[in-house]
This record gives structure tokens, sequence and C-alpha cells, in this order.
């Protein structure tokens, strides 16, 4: 049998196969260089950039709970000048398409960074944040209402010629109404899932565990919430590609997404655990797809679901 | 910098919540310098999920082993401490930077407490064996005596050794920083490697910038990918808002840390 086709389509987009990283778990990329092959990656999806530097949150930012982590980092990151001139210049050499995660405190923000980083030619496709749990004016404020997300989404599509592909919060009573706003206001994919808010608490110093007390919940622990949001998002059959992510360890997880309706998949906390998770889960699909006798691994996108 | 599985040569329990870990990783021990340390994976399950930063209290070049000195202080730590000797553990490393080494000239100060002993001991053993570069002068603090497992390793690798503990049950009664007080009045040494407990680092910091003296402190913070991708174990910084403990340090020279925030 030949090599299976793991290839995909994220927009005008091809990727080579699903397997991306999920935006700042991956740094940007050259920090995993010794410990993984970056340039078997799918696409390189980089650190969320913001128009003007940002801090980032007071520590503690990571605090492990059962079979997942909390995280709340806030946005820390140079501005969008300076990923230009000093981070997606090193990026070329991994030779293969560069996706930057963009966030705001504002529309016209992601609108200034969308339209920045598109001039540089160093980008292939965009992600609207729409949904980072850590922040207190932007982000996930306008991912939690339709109109709202609507409109950001509309506003970035006008400023940028780039594929566009939007994450979704899961911090909604119902995401579905997200993902059509979303894809009615031109995006060209959709991201599913950021992380859980949750909150950990030291019962000795009676103080929450995290500086920002509240964090984004990753890792193994959220996965069937995760799958669960794929597999409804699926079903609404919004014509746009979905790339399924949330606590995927190995290649045996992300086929739980694909066969709920993702065309693609993430890796987020897992970076943290096995560095080179991602080759695996190339590898992986592959073996799977080998087994299954499936020439192509988009045949199978979906094929849980009566 | 590689992630390696690491065979586990010897668990000695030390007393009842410490445990002196030697394994075979000779990557590790060919590439680590003083400070470094290494970021472990605790079992091949998902949970407890995230690795765990331990530094390197030893490492041993020619037999290709590495010393890890592990204190209990909660799940990750207490599985580590039960680990069964011929087993493997995977861990990455060497990470982070390390402690610089001092001119030739003048003695360094070593100011340890508690389980922060275990870099001190490696710098020590470094510098003992480097020539040209005098030995270091050790100041070990604990609760009591209970709490001194290995100061004995960082002693035998000192030019002058002094212990405190709270209660007296060994050295003089008191704190480290009143060890540190009395040698600093000396006025003979040229720079203090501290790391321990942040309280008692903040107290070494403060008292070396009073005295004019380069301090350079050793930091642990929970930490996601040890790699400096995540920004997850950061610490407050004067120059800069934030520093990454996994990447910018463990190491930092005390006046580039925000101490009234470093909690």
């Amino acid at each position: 049998m030949t090599a299976p086709d793991l290839s995909v389509k994220i927009g005008d987009l091809t990727l080579k196969n699903p397997v991306m990283t999920a935006s700042g778990t991956f740094g940007w990329g050259v920090e995993y260089a010794m410990l993984a092959d970056v340039s078997a990656l799918g696409a390189l999806v980089v650190k969320a950039t913001t128009l003007r530097p940002r801090d980032g949150n007071k520590p503690p930012r990571v605090v492990e709970t059962p079979a997942g982590m909390l995280n709340a980092i806030g946005l820390q990151n140079p501005g969008v000048e300076e990923v230009i001139k000093q981070k997606l210049p090193h990026l070329d050499k991994f030779n293969i398409p560069v996706i930057v995660n963009i966030a705001g405190d504002s529309v016209d923000d992601y609108v200034a960074v969308a339209r920045r980083l598109s001039e540089t030619g160093l980008v292939q496709a965009l992600e609207i944040n729409a949904s980072c749990p850590n922040c207190e004016e932007g982000g996930m404020l306008f991912g939690l209402d339709p109109a709202s997300l609507g409109g950001l989404v509309s506003a970035v599509r006008a400023a940028t010629a780039l594929p566009l592909i939007t994450k979704l919060s899961p911090n909604v009573t119902d995401i579905v109404p997200l993902a059509r706003a979303a894809v009615e206001a031109g995006s060209d994919a959709l991201s599913l899932i950021n992380t859980l808010v949750g909150i950990a608490i030291d019962v000795e110093k009676r103080r929450p565990k995290l500086g920002n007390t509240t964090g984004g919940l990753s890792g193994p622990a959220i996965r069937p919430v995760a799958v669960r949001m794929v597999w409804q998002v699926a079903a609404a059959d919004l014509g746009v590609p979905l790339i399924g992510m949330g606590g995927i360890m190995n290649a045996t997880d992300a086929m739980e997404f694909i066969l709920a309706g993702a065309n693609a998949v993430a890796i987020g906390t897992a970076n943290f655990v096995t560095p080179d998770t991602i080759n695996k889960v190339v590898t992986g699909l592959g073996d799977y797809c080998r087994r299954h006798k499936v020439c192509r691994l988009q045949d199978l996108v979906g094929a849980a679901r009566p | 910098m590689q992630n390696i599985q690491a065979e586990i040569i010897r668990n000695d329990p030390e007393l009842d919540d410490y445990s002196v870990l030697e394994l075979h990783a000779p990557h590790v021990a060919e590439n680590a310098r003083p400070g470094q340390f290494v970021h472990i994976r605790l079992n091949r399950l998902q949970d407890p999920l995230l690795r765990r930063p331990i530094s390197i209290m030893l490492a041993e070049p020619h037999s290709g082993t590495i010393r890890l000195l592990i204190k209990k202080v909660g799940r990750g730590t207490e599985l580590l401490c039960a680990a069964l000797e011929g087993g493997t553990i995977d861990l990455l490393g060497p990470l982070g930077n390390s402690f610089p080494l001092p001119p030739e000239g003048k003695d360094v100060l070593l100011v340890g407490g508690g389980v922060g002993v275990a870099p001190l001991i490696f710098f020590a053993d470094v510098l003992q064996k480097t020539p040209g570069l005098r030995s270091a002068r050790g100041l070990y603090g604990g609760a009591n005596e209970n709490q001194l497992a290995v100061w004995t390793e960082l002693a035998g690798r000192c030019e002058e050794f002094y212990v405190a503990t709270e209660d007296g049950s060994a050295g003089e009664q008191g704190l480290v920083t009143d060890l540190l007080a009395e040698q600093l009045q000396r006025g003979d040494a040229q720079a203090v490697y501290t790391c321990g407990p942040r309280p008692m680092m903040a107290k070494v910091a403060a008292m070396c910038a009073e005295a004019s003296m380069p301090c350079y402190a050793s930091l642990e913070q929970w930490m996601g990918c040890g790699v400096g991708a995540c920004l997850g174990c950061v610490v407050p910084g004067t120059e800069e808002a934030y520093l990454r403990v996994c990447r910018d340090g463990p190491v930092f020279p005390a006046e580039k840390l925000d101490w009234d925030n470093v909690i």
C-alpha cells in the first residue's frame, strides 16, 4: 500500500498532514528544535501576538491539576513589531506553514495586527484568539457572544487575504451559534476548543494557587468535553474545516477528534510532557490509515457519527 | 539538551522526607554545569501530568551518572522518592543556565537552606576540582538536625563549613543569614551563591546588596515546558517585567529580581 494521504485544506492552504501545535504551547517552534522534528508538522501555530507588548499575568502562572493543568500566562508577548523583527524570520527554516494566533483588547487592535502580519509574507494563515480566558479586557469577551464575535471576524476578514481561523471558547452554554457567527463573518476554519476556566486553591495558604486566581484548564482532563464540542459543531455542518484540540496526547486521541468531525488536530499540553508528541501523532495517524486500509485520512472525518 | 531514559542505579532514602536518586544519564553527566536542572516525567501515565524540575546535585562524567536530591513535598516528589532501582526515568536535560564561575583569587560563599543545597553541592564540587580556583566556604541552614540530611556532601567539598539550625540541634542556633553576616564582616569573599527557601534568599540578596557583594540566586518555580516556550515559570524582574526560571535562570544575579514580589 502506498503511503496514506494525510493532507488537509484550510481555506486556500494545503497542509501535508493535519497535525498542528496549539498556540502558546510550542513557543515560536525554535524552543523545541532540539527535541522534536518541527518540520514534520502540518503547520506551526505560534504564540498569541498583540499590537503592543504585553507583560502577562503575575505568577504563579501554571499549576497541575488531575490529568491536566491550569495556566494563566496572560498573552505575554513582545508585540507584533518585535514578533515580525525577532521571531518570524527564524521560522522559514522549518519549511512549513506558519500560523500566528492574534489577540487584542479591541477590534481595532486585532485588525492592526492582522494587517501588519499579512504584509510580511512570513505568515500563511491567522488564527483569531477570541477565547483567551486569562485577560480582563479582550480575548474571551469577544468569544462569548455571537454578535460581537461576528463583528470581530468580519473586521479582521476585511483586513487580510490570508486564510482565517477562529478559535472558539468552550466557556459557553452552546458553542454552535458562535461557530456559525464566525463562519458567516468569513472565517475559513474553526479551532476548538480553547481552555476551560478553572480555579485551584491552596488549602494550607487559603489562597488561589494561580496569581491570576482563574486559569485555563487543559490536558487529558478536558478531552471528552472537546470531543463533544467538535461533534456538536460538526453536526451543524457549517461547511468549513474544524481543527480539534483539547488533551490530545497521542494518535489515538487525535483519531477521536477526527472521527468526531475534526479535519485537523492541534497538540498543546502534551508538548510539555513529551516534546516529540507532534512527530508521534503524525506517524500514528499514518499507521492508523494503513491498519484500517484507508487511503485518505480525510475520508475518516466524522466517521464515528451516525 | 536531550530527552532520555535514565536508569535508576540507586535510590537512597536519606531520612523520612528526602531521597537521593542516582541515575545513569551520560549525556547529562557530560554536559551539565552547576545550577542546571533536569525535567523529570513521573510515570508513563497521564496523572500526575507535568514534569518536575529537579536540580542536579552532582554529575560524574566518567561514570555517566548524576545524583538528584529529592524532597517529598507533594504527589510528584513522593513518586520520585519511591522510584525503584533498576527502573528508568524519562528526563529532559540538562536545562537552564548555571552559576558563573568566579575568577581566581578570593573565596566564594555558598549559602544553602533545606533542599536548596543540591546545586551548591555540584558547584562546590566543580570549584574543588578546577585547578586555579579556590574552594568554597559553605553556610547551611535548616530547621533542625533532621533537615541536614546531605549537608555532609556540601561540607566535604568546602574549605570551611558552618551550620545553623533554628532549634540549635546542630551547629549554631539561629539562621543561615546570621552565619552570612559574620562572613560578610570578614570582608574576604568575592561573591555569594545561594539556593533555598525564597524568604532566606531574599534576605541573602538584601544583605549582599547592602555589602556591595555580588550575589547569584538559584530559583525554582512551578513549570510547564522547561525549555522557555510556555512562559509559565516566570518570576518578576527589575529590568524586565518577568524572567523565565527555566531558560533565563534558574540562576539570576540577585539584583535582576524584584524580591518584594518573588513569592
